[in-house]
């Protein structure tokens, strides 16, 4: 369940223009902590890709991010880029949010990237459309959208990890794929502490703003900004301390054995072979030139 | 600076994902042999202090904000190897929580931001702070240090966009990934960095480092590096030797185009640029003394000069500021390493 708390941003009342500099960021933390708990939510719905094992899930997942970067037919780049949709969709994502998020994350600006690359400035050839002194060329636009398919469907597919994946599943896979236990434990600390931080930060921003009857300079809130930089500085290295003392008190001696045993079931093993047919049949049809 | 997915081809990513796996494991020898078991917990808070410190919000000028990266006070705080592996993991948190930056991109973000700019800012923060206690110098030095870095870590993103329409291109010549060239990728990532970026990050750096030297001048202790000027100057030795790789690039830079090349494009050359064009003769003109006839040896020569140009330069600005800003509190001089 989603506390309350996490929808700050969505419950202001107020025009995004004339939101403060406080105001803005502490929306734009709340906006991310509450990401991480909707995130989470979605990841425990009974859906398609949250059944798999979260080895076999990461290994199938990165495999379709690379294949997306073996594949250049515009034609593949569009079959990956609905099977993504497919794939959020049998896992209980709604499309919607989920178009919206990988356009927001990667889409929109891979659009702004490409777009000059399709003017016969960047790419000269034969001309599609003229507006004015800009020509955009079918070579330039064919350029443009093979790199925005790329970019979409390599953002969908990562997309797709991070929203069905539990990060606690995401740290036992790692481990049970024989990754270092003290980088699986550094990096299961450092997500909660970042969490923590993030609340930190979101408090003193929300807090300069409910004391702040003025907005303050540029030349003040940069002066806030660094002195509250440092003192984060300052907790976090304050922490590292307190955390490692709680460590030692619990008997930490600097090994981290691990208690995780994943086990595969049938529909892992089956799952792994459609993906491995899929990716075959992509990279065969795309070499082949059967898709343009 | 985070590289999504897509831009990069596999030719590049591959390579830089392996690449970044040894530079990984010697930071994790090196901060184990520092920092012993405290290391999980150490690395785990820089990490999410890198993390957070990229959700600030700075204003700049006319009402715009930016972010900064926070490498090279993290490097400053920790030593390079420790703020290699506490931004890689903020960077593999970032793209495996939060979306942002691709995942097989991570090798080519953890180069970028996780290598080159702490290893860049330490080592120039090493060379213009040397052992001075004042902190008018050291607050110069971070300055100095995390715009260099953050620059440098820009043209590094630039040049790996712009090997792509290089490397990986159809029969026909049309590129398969990000796809404009070097002579374009490289100015316009460099551009931003230099006049909007690379400011932001100095003036978070600065804030910080003059911040924490007056509140916890503990914190501000130089951790140990291994022999850092003996590395910086070897790793300038080779990027000079290595400048008459640029021979080797057909063409002229986008937007660098002299009058004759102008001409031959456009068919004239711009009545401005005719009368602005004589109005300054370089020293040094295509990067190749007059004096030297073979352009390899020009290159290395000229990458001498400009080197020892913009390090004398550095030097007076630092000594210049650090004398405007005074003694200060003093503050504890980096230890040797």
């Amino acid at each position: 369940m989603i506390p309350a708390l996490a929808h700050i941003p969505d419950s202001t009342p107020r025009r995004r223009a004339s939101r403060s500099l406080a105001r803005r960021t502490a929306d734009a933390i709340g906006a991310a902590v509450a990401e991480v708990l909707v995130n989470s939510e979605v990841a425990a719905r009974p859906g398609l890709l949250q059944r798999i094992d979260p080895r076999v899930k990461l290994i199938s997942i990165v495999g379709f991010a690379v294949t997306a970067s073996f594949v250049h037919s515009v034609s593949a780049l569009s079959a990956m880029i609905v099977l993504t949709l497919v794939l959020a969709a049998a896992s209980r994502v709604s499309p919607v949010s989920f178009v919206r998020k990988v356009m927001a994350s990667a889409g929109l600006f891979a659009v702004l990237l490409a777009a000059p690359a399709a003017t016969a400035w960047i790419t000269p050839g034969h001309a599609a459309l003229t507006l004015g002194p800009l020509t955009v060329t079918s070579e330039g636009l064919y350029i443009a959208v093979r790199l925005i398919a790329r970019v979409v469907a390599g953002a969908g597919f990562g997309l797709l990890v991070v929203w069905t994946t539990r990060w606690t599943d995401l740290l036992r896979a790692l481990t049970a794929m024989k990754m270092p236990d003290l980088v699986v434990a550094t990096l299961a600390m450092a997500q909660q502490q970042i969490m923590s931080l993030l609340r930190t930060v979101e408090n003193m921003h929300l807090a300069r703003e409910s004391r702040m009857l003025s907005r303050g300079t540029a030349r003040e809130n940069r002066g806030w900004v660094t002195e509250r930089m440092a003192f984060v500085a300052k907790k976090s290295f304050k922490t590292a301390d307190d955390v490692y003392d709680a460590m030692l008190a619990r008997g930490f001696a600097g090994a981290m054995p691990s208690l995780v045993r994943l086990k595969t079931a049938p529909r892992d093993w089956f799952w792994l072979s459609g993906c491995t047919l899929t990716v075959a049949l992509l990279l065969v049809a795309d070499k082949m030139g059967n898709l343009r | 600076m985070h590289i999504p997915d897509g831009y990069l081809g596999p030719q590049t990513y591959a390579v830089l994902d392996a690449a970044i796996i040894p530079a990984w494991w010697v930071a994790s020898v090196k901060v184990k042999k520092t920092l012993k078991a405290k290391q999980v917990p150490l690395m785990a808070l820089a990490a999410a202090f890198s993390f957070v410190i990229m959700m600030f919000n700075v204003p700049v000028i006319g009402g715009s904000t930016g972010h900064a990266v926070g490498a090279t006070l993290i490097a400053i705080l920790l030593g390079p190897w420790a703020a290699c592996i506490a931004v890689s993991i903020a960077l593999v948190i970032q793209a495996l929580v939060f979306g942002d930056g691709g995942i097989t991109a991570i090798g080519a973000n953890c180069l970028n931001m996780a290598v080159i700019m702490p290893f860049v800012g330490f080592y120039l923060y090493r060379l213009v702070a040397g052992n001075a206690p004042r902190l008018g110098r050291r607050v110069a030095a971070a300055g100095v240090a995390s715009y260099v870095a953050i620059v440098v870590a820009s043209i590094a993103a630039g040049v790996e966009f712009g090997l792509q329409p290089l490397l990986a291109h159809t029969s026909g010549g049309q590129p398969l990934y990000a796809p404009y060239p070097l002579s374009v990728a490289v100015p316009a990532m460099a551009i931003e960095h230099l006049l909007f970026f690379g400011f932001v990050e100095a003036f978070v750096t600065m804030g910080i480092v003059a911040v924490l030297a007056r509140q916890d001048s503990a914190l501000l202790e130089m951790k140990p590096a291994a022999k850092p000027l003996r590395w910086l100057w070897a790793g300038l030795a080779g990027l000079v030797l290595l400048t008459p790789i640029g021979v080797l690039a057909p063409g002229t830079a986008w937007g660098e185009w002299g009058a004759a090349e102008l001409k031959s494009t456009l068919g004239f050359v711009p009545a401005g640029l005719q009368k602005l064009g004589a109005l300054w003769t370089a020293a040094i003109p295509d990067y190749v003394p007059p004096f030297i006839a073979n352009p390899l040896v020009g290159y290395v020569v000229a990458a001498l000069l400009g080197s020892a140009l913009v390090i004398g330069v550095t030097w007076l600005i630092a000594r210049l500021l650090s004398r405007k800003a005074g003694d200060g509190p003093s503050t504890p001089a980096p230890t040797a390493p």
